[in-house]
């Protein structure tokens, strides 16, 4: 077993009793040794420290978005007030509303949207923001993908990138994020206008809203041809 | 949402879903800001502790020090945070009252696993220096060197985990890796 040996069982925590007696050993005697190992476990020190600063940056944006939802969830409340007079005054068109599983309708139709507009090779050394974020999208690190987006400058930013910072942020179940960016899909008109409908049916309907998620799904229906089968289906359960 | 987390394994954790460390964060938050109302930090301060406690947490899952939940992850949670609340307290000279003795809690055996690894030391220049040339290695080096020295993988895991095809491929990918590394940081002592 050469000095390199000892040193990769050591690292990946598979060193038998007798390689440790001899990895100590070699600590002790050999100068050469002890310097590699010196070196390997300052490596490992320094990454651990790079992946908490990653985390970090991670704890900062659920932070961010926390701070969004509340303001939100404080909006809604007026107009869970204002619904409830609707009620009282003998507005009862939400009956079938009690009937209905909306987080099963949901958690059934809801697929997260692929990477079709990014190509990610393994011989593409570059770099670049786009790319990282695309990583970030494709391995489900969410929170990342939003800040890498985020961080792309204004002039390098295309149409398509809302609708996937939108998907993003439904990853991390941040609805009013998602909803906000695929309205902003929708009102400028950009790539991706029937997707974007469906998911903002589904935002209707995690949100219990049916009208909202019938408007979506009538409008996805007329005007666009993606996932109209299942939106006529979803229509049906709904009406 | 209590249930969701005593369901959470450290197998699923190490799957890495933001998804679920958001969860976790979210549900513990406001219990943990309530827990720390008594020892007088403001809001920030308590955050600041809070997600240096999840650090924590997240790196001694990540790295294999725990191989099962003995408690709840809140219980996890509220244990370092609370080392790491009477650390700050200490260093700061503050006083919860006056019959309180710190030194009685910043012993180890008061959290929940004693194998947990609180390390919070700065680093040294020679690890600042590689933390640096480290992350402008590119992403297919980092990832390697993480899963190697962070996660502790052997070559078997990682080719398991990773789309490389041979132990050998590994091998060599690791040390043109390394390689790299070294000439970044001979090159930056050399400026």
């Amino acid at each position: 077993m050469t000095n390199q040996d000892l040193l990769y069982h050591y690292f990946s925590n598979s060193l038998t009793a007798e390689q440790e007696v001899v990895f100590r050993k070699l600590l002790e005697t050999d100068a050469e040794f002890k310097a590699e190992f010196e070196y390997e476990n300052n490596l490992k020190k320094a990454i651990k420290s790079h992946e908490s600063d990653v985390m970090k940056s991670k704890l900062k944006g659920f932070e961010r978005n926390l701070n969004a939802k509340k303001l939100f969830i404080f909006n809604y409340k007026y107009l869970a007030v204002a619904a409830t007079l609707a009620l009282l005054i003998g507005w009862f068109g939400y009956n079938s509303i009690f009937g209905t599983n909306y987080s099963n309708l949901y958690a059934s139709n809801f697929t997260e949207y692929p990477n079709t507009v990014y190509t990610i090779t393994r011989s593409d050394d570059s770099n670049t923001i786009e790319r990282e974020a695309f990583i970030a999208y494709e391995t489900r690190n969410y929170q990342i993908a939003i800040d890498k987006f985020d961080a792309i400058p204004e002039t390098s930013q295309k149409s398509y990138m809302s609708f996937y910072k939108a998907q993003a942020y439904l990853g991390l179940e941040d609805f009013g994020n998602a909803r906000r960016l695929f309205q902003q899909v929708l009102d400028e008109n950009n790539e991706f206008q029937g997707e974007s409908t469906w998911y903002l049916a589904l935002i209707a309907i995690k949100s219990k809203d049916k009208d909202q998620a019938i408007t979506y799904l009538e409008k996805l229906i007329s005007n666009h041809f993606y996932n109209k089968d299942k939106a006529k289906e979803l229509l049906e359960k709904l009406n | 949402m209590e249930s969701v987390q005593e369901n959470i394994t450290v197998e699923d954790l190490k799957e890495g879903s933001d998804l679920l460390f958001k969860r976790i964060y979210e549900d513990n938050r406001d219990k943990f800001i309530n827990f720390a109302r008594k020892y007088r930090l403001s809001e920030d301060d308590t955050i600041d502790v809070y997600q240096d406690a999840y650090i924590i947490f997240y790196n001694n899952v990540m790295q294999g020090k725990v191989e099962v939940f003995t408690s709840s992850i809140s219980t996890y949670l509220f244990s370092i945070g609370k080392y790491l609340i009477f650390d700050k307290m200490k260093k700061n000279n503050k006083t919860i009252n006056p019959d309180f003795d710190l030194s009685l809690i910043r012993e180890r055996d008061t959290l929940v696993d004693a194998s947990f690894d609180l390390d919070q030391d700065e680093l040294t220049t020679e690890q600042v220096l590689l933390k640096k040339h480290f992350s402008t290695l590119g992403k297919k080096c980092q990832e390697l060197l993480t899963l190697f020295y962070y996660r502790g993988y052997t070559i078997k895991d990682i080719i398991l985990a990773s789309d490389y095809t041979s132990e050998n491929v590994v091998k060599s990918a690791k040390s043109r890796c390394m390689k790299t590394l070294k000439e970044r940081i001979n090159s930056n002592s050399n400026d």
